[in-house]
């Protein structure tokens, strides 16, 4: 006997409509304590009052009979007026009747309980949730689709031929077998090796993605970064004067260009300063451009050839061309208004210099930070199988292997040991 | 007391139930032990070999444990050799060829003469139990013993038939009478049945074979015998020879593979996809040119060849055939046919780690009956039930083996969790621990367990301890540190690069080339044996990936560690797929580990059963 939770599913806050949803096998009973008329039927989405203990709430409810829902368990929702009093209400509602407050993410743990989603699926779905852009989502979306599983399911494949061949030279010494050379399985293992590094690569594309794109502003004072912030976020959100200094903290806004984020960050104008808060504003200026994953170095001199200090790469560009006299001294650089003019130019270029219209295009984006570490493990590990094949024994490298394709079983959930010993027997013919 | 009733009895004289037995009376149970006829003890009933890989270390864990399998090869050997050289001292594995009649006579000789252990020939018929707990056995001949607790050993033996050709005999292997009654018994008992296969090829005249066209295999020389007890063995009395099956050999099978009972359907049991007979490997691996052949000697008392890698249930015109098709043994003659047998054995699952029966307790199996296959596996589950008789018939704390300290642990934890599908060997890539569970420490592994239950003789103990002492003075002199001039002559003689400056002895041990003999040689590790040395040496050249198996084995107890309630209903958590919902309710692991290793439990149906824990402690 599973007990009813509930909780609120969408955001907190003022909103127009508010979510609160109970999964369990009360849940029925307890909605229709409290919502009249309730529906007749599943699935419909119907209106009705909602009794609370300090007002009745017109709002709406649907159903859905296990194993129908989200969970799997017979499920309850509420649609009735955004803002926290009412959901609180609601909810208050339905614990007087029997239900308890969920814990967090307790309606999927249900939902993977009673085999409504397994583990690629679960975490689709919470990239999904947290999509902030298409492309995030389209992530999210891939991994429900398993495509990364497939992909890893193809490649464990590889090592697990090497394994068992391995396997059966160590078990059957005695027979005649077509013994593994080191040159075959280093072979295998590097062919395996090589996609993992390609799927690894694509994970700087895949938090793109997933993130965007994190631009730090810098330059010194005045040239008209926080203008550029603005133009670029197309509001004022940024104050903007002719005072040296008048951005002190650093500022970070976002905005969805065409498929993807990008975080920009407006920072204080670098400059020898002796007063305490500023300083410490250039400081946060440098600790951004270094963490940030492309810089825009920003100056109104068209003279200026200066290249910001960072390992990070840099765009230089060239505002306040509307009062240039003579053309700036560096072509490669991008020459704007901030004040006047378009600065789609910057979002452009940036696009193009991450290769975001990959994204699109690429099957396969490596977003999820378990998967990632997984893969870097197995790579490492393969690495290490390959350098071992020249210098110690076939049972250690053997195991390396194995390990190896494990660590690829932990991203889709599936290693198993008698995988090993069925491939050994189906390859290969063994006498006692 | 009367002289029928017992402490402990075993059923069944072969592999297992001698180490049962034996370890039962040695621990001090007034034990009997039966067999349908004397002459069956420790009969090797299939190849005349002991050990091999992942079974060689399981003799040397029987040894350290106590055990009579290593000591009793020993004293039967025929040839000596160690498997696996140059593939790591993981899969290192001694394998025997041993003498049938003296591994049978000294195995008795022994069993006769132990004090508290009765051997009486006799047919068990029925197992019965009685209203105070104890268990009474009853013969063919009508003669009832009791005991407070039974080990059921009977190998191949129960409703066995064997089969070459259409000829069908209800009988035991090598024509020893079978076992008719006792499964009607164990059945009644609640255990459920299943039957297997297997096939032992034919014994030829070895002056009927022309060895100039077979290669010669020798044993060698520099072997260890299995048991640590034993001293020094020789270890290449007698050869073995190499050939191989023809074109012609295929031709004649695929011919008559009509009537062949594997493929015209006269065999019900399962057999092993590891020991093919010879028709079942031509038919199967159809592009394969030729098949290895060994010829192995029977005994010293006899010209009987055994014909390893040829085993089949072809009626006996057509194995004549067969076998003069292979490679100089054109005008051989067959002493004994090769037959296949089929059996029934019982369902391991219904066992825990001890091998007693989860719903009968005092009743222990081990061996063949519990779906394996092999003497080694057989003996190996022989001295874990006699240990865990004896323990019972005292009320000790029952006695488990890890898959982290042995093979014998892997084993029993696999048979009792997986369900056999087909006859169960041991092999070394069951072992997810191989690096840590090597033949040449089954001794520092085990001994102190055999210790603390008692069948470690003073002798042995202090072997032991002498060994793990001099390892441990050895690995305090690891750091000394060797000047070029010392080292160097030698690391030049055995190709290794001088780096000009002072090596410690342990980087000097893990450069590939240098051995711990080779610095004794330059006067360090005095007085230490080359077991101890072996082992220090070992430790550093793989000091890396031991380290990596221990952490392996930290995590893995974390999932062995986690205990399922007893009383879960897994049929209602839906989430588990229902083969994993009904494996789980049937065997009903002890913890997410065991749980991990059911067939048809998959890593997904445990992490949910993870969630689900997580969550049910959550809700009370």
């Amino acid at each position: 006997m599973n007990n009813t939770i509930v909780a609120l599913s969408t955001a907190r806050g003022r909103a127009a409509i508010a979510v609160v949803r109970m999964s369990g096998d009360n849940a029925i009973e307890i909605a229709k304590k409290i919502f009249h008329p309730f529906p007749t039927q599943p699935n419909l989405l119907k209106p009705g009052v909602l009794e609370t203990k300090h007002f009745n709430e017109h709002a709406m409810c649907v159903y859905f009979a296990a194993p129908h829902s989200y969970t799997g368990e017979n499920t309850v929702e509420f649609h009735c007026h955004g803002g926290t009093a009412v959901s609180q209400a609601v909810i208050e509602a339905c614990l007087d009747n029997g239900a308890v407050m969920a814990q967090n993410g307790e309606f999927s743990k249900r939902a993977f309980i009673n085999g409504k989603q397994n583990l690629t699926n679960a975490e689709g779905i919470i990239e999904m949730i947290e999509a902030e852009t298409a492309s995030a989502a389209k992530a999210g979306a891939n991994l429900l689709e398993n495509k990364l599983g497939k992909r890893i399911v193809e490649l464990q494949n590889v090592l697990l031929d090497a394994v068992s061949a391995c396997e059966a030279a160590l078990d059957y010494p005695e027979e005649d077998l077509e013994l593994p050379t080191v040159q075959t399985v280093k072979e295998q293992l590097r062919t395996v090796a090589e996609s993992l590094n390609a799927l690894i690569a694509t994970s700087a594309l895949g938090k793109v993605a997933k993130y965007g794109i994190d631009v730090a502003i810098v330059g010194k004072p005045n040239v008209g970064k926080s203008s550029l912030l603005n133009a670029l976020i197309g509001t004022d959100r940024a104050i903007v004067s002719d005072i040296r200094g008048t951005t002190r903290d650093t500022l970070t806004e976002s905005v969805n260009y065409r498929d993807i984020r990008f975080n920009f960050v407006d920072t204080a104008g670098l400059r020898e300063s002796s007063d305490e808060i500023e300083k410490e504003g250039i400081r946060r200026a440098k600790k951004a451009a270094d963490s940030a994953d492309v810089v825009l170095h920003v100056t109104d001199d068209p003279n200026d050839r200066s290249v910001y200090p960072t390992i990070r790469p840099q765009v230089r560009i060239y505002n306040k061309c509307d009062l240039f006299d003579s053309k700036p001294c560096c072509v490669d650089s991008l020459v704007v208004s901030a004040k006047y003019g378009d600065v789609e130019i910057v979002k452009e270029t940036l696009y193009e210099m991450f290769s975001a219209d990959e994204i699109g295009s690429s099957d396969l984006l490596i977003t999820n930070e378990r998967h990632l570490d997984c893969l870097k493990r197995a790579e490492k590990q393969l690495a290490e199988a390959i350098a071992d094949c020249d210098k110690t024994t076939l049972d250690v490298v053997t195991n390396q292997i194995k390990q190896a394709w494990q660590t690829l079983g932990e991203i889709t959930g599936n290693s198993a040991q008698e995988d090993v010993i069925d491939r050994i027997y189906s390859k290969f013919c063994l006498g006692k | 007391m009367t002289d029928k009733n017992f402490d402990v009895i075993v059923i069944g004289a072969g592999h297992a139930g001698c180490e049962a037995a034996l370890a039962a009376a040695r621990l001090g149970c007034r034990t009997l032990l039966l067999a349908t006829n004397l002459d069956t003890v420790a009969f090797l009933a299939c190849n005349p070999s002991i050990g091999g890989t992942a079974k060689g270390q399981i003799v040397k864990e029987i040894d350290a444990l106590g055990g009579e399998m290593a000591i009793n090869a020993d004293k039967s050997l025929l040839q000596m050799r160690m498997l696996n050289r140059g593939k790591g001292p993981a899969v290192f594995s001694p394998r025997a060829q041993v003498d049938k009649n003296a591994y049978h006579v000294n195995m008795k000789r022994t069993v006769e003469r132990t004090p508290n252990l009765l051997l009486r020939q006799g047919e068990a018929t029925e197992i019965v139990i009685n209203d105070d707990k104890t268990f009474s056995v009853t013969t063919a001949v009508q003669l009832t013993y009791t005991c407070k607790a039974a080990v059921v050993c009977c190998g191949v033996y129960l409703n066995s038939r064997t089969l070459v050709g259409q000829c069908v005999r209800e009988s035991g292997p090598n024509g020893f009478a079978n076992a008719k009654y006792l499964t009607q018994s164990l059945i009644k008992l609640g255990f459920n049945v299943a039957r297997f296969k297997t096939g032992t090829p034919a014994r030829v005249r070895l002056d009927s074979i022309d060895l100039s066209k077979m290669v010669e295999q020798s044993g060698e020389e520099d072997v260890q015998p299995f048991s640590y007890m034993s001293g020094s063995v020789p270890t290449a009395k007698r050869h073995c020879y190499l050939t191989y099956s023809t074109a012609e050999t295929k031709r004649i099978i695929l011919e008559n593979k009509h009537l062949a009972p594997i493929y015209n359907g006269s065999i019900n049991g399962v057999g092993p996809r590891y020991c093919p007979s010879i028709e079942d490997k031509i038919v199967r691996f159809a592009d394969k040119e030729r098949h290895q052949i060994f010829l192995e000697p029977e005994s010293e008392d006899t010209c009987e060849f055994y014909v390893q890698g040829a085993s089949s249930s072809m009626p006996a015109s057509v194995q004549e055939q067969i076998y003069r098709s292979i490679e100089g043994l054109e005008n051989v003659e067959i002493m004994r046919d090769a037959y296949a047998i089929e059996y029934d054995c019982i369902d391991a699952t219904q066992l825990d780690a001890t091998l007693m029966a989860k719903h009968v307790k005092g009743l222990f199996f081990a061996g063949q009956i519990n779906g394996t296959s092999g003497y080694e596996e057989a003996a190996g589950q022989g001295i874990v039930a006699g240990i865990n008789a004896e323990r019972y018939v005292h009320g000790k704390t029952p006695f488990t083996l890890r898959r982290d300290n042995s093979y014998i642990g892997v084993l029993i934890d696999d048979i009792t969790t997986k369900e056999s599908v087909e006859p169960y060997r041991m092999m070394t890539s069951r072992a997810e621990h191989r690096l840590i569970l090597r033949q040449d420490n089954a001794d520092l592994r085990l001994t102190e367990l055999g210790r603390q239950i008692g069948l470690v003789s003073d002798e042995r103990y202090d072997k032991y301890l002498r060994k793990a002492r001099q390892i441990s003075i050895g690995q305090k002199q690891l750091k000394t540190v060797l000047s070029p001039k010392i080292y160097g002559p030698l690391f030049e003689r055995k190709n290794e690069a001088i780096t000009g400056a002072g090596l410690t002895l342990d980087e000097a041990l893990r450069r590939p080339n240098i051995t711990a003999r080779d610095l004794q040689e330059l006067g360090y590790f005095e007085g230490i044996d080359c077991d101890a040395l072996y082992q220090i040496e070992l430790e550093c050249k793989y000091r890396g990936y031991i380290e990596k198996e221990k952490e392996a084995i930290r995590q893995a107890d974390k999932l062995e560690n986690k205990t399922l309630p007893q009383d879960i209903d897994y049929l209602k958590i839906d989430g588990l797929r229902i083969e994993a919902r009904q494996k789980l309710n049937k065997i009903r692991p002890q913890n997410l580990g065991q749980a991990g290793r059911i067939l048809g439990v998959s890593p997904a149906d445990i992490q949910i059963l993870i969630v689900y824990l997580a969550q049910n402690i959550h809700n009370e």
